[in-house]
């Protein structure tokens, strides 16, 4: 694998701009997709999201400072793509976003493009209970299966507290799957 | 009640599918989009600006109009009386400068809209203390 800053230049050199971000689409199209789809849960709109994701990485590149990984970066653009793409959807249907991913859930059963059973069901209505943030950190370890040092890149926190953040979670995830 | 407990449950999974071939042809989507965006030159809320710029415009304009009017109206009766005051008062040119601009016609309309009766002109000309240098110059 060639040198992430090698690998930056490519991208950021009208000549070799279109192959790398080539490479930079089927290197990262499936893991943002995950962690895009399993914040928006719907596929159309994670689909949207990712799309919208690699534009603004293309065309934030340039303004790339290369202080995070390459990974993180783009990780960051994902997360914030997600997060204001549910709170618009939110923000015009009139309801609110713990509402609108409540609804959504009610209708994995009848998606196409998921085929969990009552247990993966109650795990997402688990976490739709949970802080924003929580909600985050949850799904980049637990589905995704992130290090700590990768998502503390992401988001920007230390990896001590997001070990907690992770254990709070999880005891809020027992509790509501105990009690449900 | 059985109490859940994560780690002791087999991993569960998210459950998302996409549909089949959905990362084939999803690279050549987004560079599409890119193209697509290269395109646009002037992108919506530059153009709503414009818009809004040439409305604003628009209105400074339709608010200057009755100005503009007082304005030349003002400037017209000024430019009158201003002129004769100046050609009366202040001007240097004396009445001989008058006299060499004026040609046959405009003595000829002189002579029909200044018309005098021969009794007035001639208690002018006795009132006149230099009526001979007049004469003088006439001839």
């Amino acid at each position: 694998m060639i040198d992430e800053k090698e690998f930056i230049k490519q991208l950021l050199s009208p000549e070799t701009q279109n192959t790398a971000f080539q490479k930079l689409l089927s290197d990262y199209q499936r893991p943002l997709y995950s962690h895009i789809r399993n914040i928006v849960l719907n596929h159309d709109d994670a689909d949207d999201v990712l799309q919208n994701t690699f534009v603004k990485v293309f065309q934030n590149l340039k303004n790339f400072k290369g202080e995070s990984k390459l990974f993180s970066w783009m990780y960051r653009i994902a997360t914030n793509e997600a997060l204001t793409f549910l709170s618009q959807k939110a923000k015009l249907s009139g309801i609110s976003s713990e509402d609108l991913q409540n609804k959504t859930i009610d209708n994995l059963k009848a998606d196409l493009y998921f085929d969990g059973d009552e247990i993966q069901i109650k795990l997402q209505k688990a976490i739709v209970t949970l802080p924003e943030k929580q909600q985050l950190v949850f799904k980049m370890k637990y589905f995704e299966e992130l290090k700590y040092e990768e998502i503390a890149d992401i988001l920007g926190t230390s990896v001590g507290a997001l070990k907690a953040s992770y254990h709070h979670a999880v005891k809020k995830i027992e509790l509501y799957v105990t009690s449900n | 009640m059985k109490t859940f407990k994560l780690e002791n449950e087999p991993k569960i999974k998210s459950g998302f599918k996409t549909p089949e071939n959905y990362f084939d042809d999803f690279s050549e989507k987004v560079l599409q989009q890119l193209n697509e965006k290269e395109v646009k030159v002037i992108p919506f809320y530059k153009r709503r600006k414009i818009i809004s710029l040439a409305a604003a415009a628009v209105i400074g304009f339709a608010l200057l109009i009755p100005i503009v009017n007082n304005y030349k109206a003002n400037s017209n009766e000024l430019d009158e009386a201003t002129l004769e005051n100046y050609l009366s008062y202040h001007s240097n040119i004396s009445q001989y400068d008058l006299i060499q601009t004026l040609d046959d016609s405009d003595i000829e309309k002189l002579g029909n809209d200044v018309t005098l009766e021969d009794e007035t002109l001639e208690d002018i000309l006795v009132a006149s203390p230099n009526i001979e240098h007049l004469i003088s110059e006439q001839n």
